[in-house]
């Protein structure tokens, strides 16, 4: 070792300690899309900086349509990444989220009820849809895929029933408009909003009882119960969380946009699975990470703003999503894999 | 012998057409270890499910020290100190050996929040104390990448940390090597010297008579024979296990 000479050693030792780094973030739940995410993000960042005129990355105005289009499948991602950690789908979202925020529009439009008052009750609304969609779950054993496909379609039905398929208007008073649909300079609050719900997903999965049972439940469900257990009543849990999440994030883009168009959901309960895979979630269960699934949804969002910039045409957008999703199941699947053992 | 800590009387179970348990009296005393012996199917593994409250019986009745009680799910077995290693392990794979340790018993602080540095500590005490095996020095590997005798490791730590009164192990030695499964036995004698009483499944009928008090062979859901250590031989125990 004398016999190596101090600039060698120095770079053998941050060679190693670069790779030690590496190593340690990948050890972190999500650490993969961490590092895929951050290389994606340099790389658009130096794309702007080299050519700032042709890719405007950077631009202020396109900094905040990104960060204002992503809390919407970030929130919903949320819940539905919890229920999937729990072992189930939730399929219903998207028409949940289009059905909840028409309850609170309608309330405010028809029935002059705030939309202080409103928006509560279209967020308990859809927990209560999250929790029937639970109870048949858990009460028939039926695979909730199954279940929230029938749901996803049955609400989609009620909202064109109920209300048609004309837009809503949703104006809520300026404190409301504020709260969930302003922006501190470039920073809308929804996307603070969506960080203060992560840390709280965070918080409850990693540091709560509640969470670890999610875990447990979705992880092997058998073993959950001969431990003591009770493994429906936390997948009910998660259930009326995915519920509830979608109609957050109805509420919120309902607010950003002051209208809501009664097929707009059609498709978020898919991209909130992608986002959710992307993340490094299995779609078995028992298997995530809060920061992976805000990554997902993140990413989704950071590879169709790139999209837009260069003027792709939209189906370009399917097509990177589409190769990102498995690529990201593919690299979750290997890692996983080469885990040290 | 002392009253019995731990007594079934006339419990039934049956599954579909399939009658698991027919009638058994099984009953346990304080710092006794039992074999439970008998060829598969004999409804070994569900005596050990329905003392744990995961296995309801149909009827009969469970008494603890003489008062009726009734076990209707594993809290309530937890209640009365059982601790169970299952046949399966009852492990999740896809978390870490701690979070497997105290899955359902997590150690929490003042408000609630999971004490992950305490658990960790504990599981490495545990690992390291009670069951010596190799390669699970790591208290955050994943359950999935381990052996299927590292598994079964776990299950016996998190048993073992929690044992209070009777401790039932459904083939716990199927996956360890003779070294382990000689720590694992001598392990139960000292927990009997502590006073905690253990039931024990096996196919093995000399790790049973090396460690057991007293044998008692099923068939069919009930029980044939019961009989003390000083009446039985191997010889015996054999016959017994493969004739009815």
């Amino acid at each position: 070792m004398l016999g190596v000479s101090r600039a060698s050693t120095f770079g053998i030792i941050d060679k190693n300690r670069a790779m030690a780094w590496l190593q340690r973030l990948r050890r972190v739940q999500g650490g993969n899309i961490l590092i895929v995410f951050l290389a994606i993000q340099i790389g658009c960042v130096a794309a702007a900086l080299a050519f700032p005129s042709d890719f405007r990355y950077l631009a202020s105005a396109n900094v905040s349509v990104m960060l204002q289009a992503i809390p919407t499948l970030g929130l919903i991602a949320l819940g539905v990444g919890a229920l999937m950690i729990a072992g189930e789908f939730d399929l219903s979202v998207g028409s949940v989220y289009t059905f909840t925020s028409i309850i609170a529009a309608a309330l405010l439009n028809d029935f002059s009820v705030s939309a202080w008052i409103g928006a509560p009750i279209a967020v308990a609304i859809g927990a209560a849809i999250g929790v029937a969609n639970g109870l048949i779950t858990l009460g028939f054993a039926l695979p909730s895929f199954i279940v929230t496909l029938g749901a996803m379609l049955f609400w989609r039905g009620m909202i064109l029933l109920l209300h048609g398929a004309l837009s809503i208007g949703f104006e809520p008073d300026p404190a409301f408009q504020y709260v969930f649909g302003g922006s501190i300079g470039l920073l809308p609050l929804s996307f603070i909003w969506l960080a203060l719900f992560s840390v709280g997903f965070h918080v409850m999965l990693q540091h709560r009882r509640l969470g670890n049972h999610m875990f447990a439940v979705g992880g092997n469900r058998e073993a959950a119960y001969a431990i003591g257990i009770r493994p429906a009543q936390v997948k009910l849990i998660a259930f009326a969380l995915a519920g509830a999440m979608a109609a957050i994030s109805g509420v919120f883009s309902a607010t950003r946009v002051n209208s809501i168009t009664p097929v707009g959901g059609a498709g978020l309960e898919l991209q909130a699975i992608a986002a959710c895979v992307i993340g490094g979630l299995s779609l078995s269960g028992g298997r995530g990470s809060v920061l992976g699934i805000f990554l997902g949804a993140a990413l989704t969002y950071t590879i169709q703003d790139v999209l837009l910039l260069m003027r792709a045409p939209g189906f370009y957008l399917d097509i990177f999503v589409g190769a990102l999703i498995v690529g990201a199941a593919i690299l979750n699947q290997v890692t996983r894999r080469g885990a040290p053992s | 012998m002392t009253a019995p800590i731990y007594e079934a009387r006339g419990v039934s179970k049956r599954f579909g057409a399939i009658s698991a348990l027919d009638g058994l009296d099984f009953h346990l005393g304080a710092g006794e270890v039992v074999g439970l012996l008998g060829d598969n199917g004999a409804g070994k593994s569900t005596l050990i499910k329905m003392m744990s409250g995961i296995v309801l019986p149909d009827s009969g009745g469970v008494f603890v020290d003489g008062t009726p009680v009734a076990v209707q799910s594993r809290r309530d077995s937890q209640r009365i100190g059982i601790e169970t290693i299952y046949q399966d392990t009852a492990l999740v794979d896809s978390l870490s050996i701690v979070r497997n340790i105290f899955m359902g018993r997590e150690l929490v602080g003042r408000f609630g929040f999971l004490s992950h540095r305490r658990m960790r500590d504990i599981a490495v005490d545990v690992l390291r104390t009670t069951v010596h095996i190799s390669g699970i020095d790591d208290p955050d590997r994943e359950v999935g990448a381990l052996s299927g005798g590292q598994k079964q490791a776990v299950a016996i730590a998190r048993a073992v940390y929690f044992k209070r009164r009777i401790l039932l192990l459904d083939e716990p030695t199927s996956a360890l090597s003779v070294r382990e499964t000689e720590n694992l036995l001598s392990y139960i004698k000292r927990l009997r010297d502590e006073n905690v009483s253990s039931v024990l499944v096996t196919h093995n009928l000399y790790h049973a008579f090396q460690i057991c008090d007293r044998f008692v062979v099923m068939s069919h859901g009930r029980k044939v024979v019961d009989v003390s250590k000083a009446d039985a031989t191997i010889d015996d125990l054999t016959r017994y296990v493969v004739l009815t």
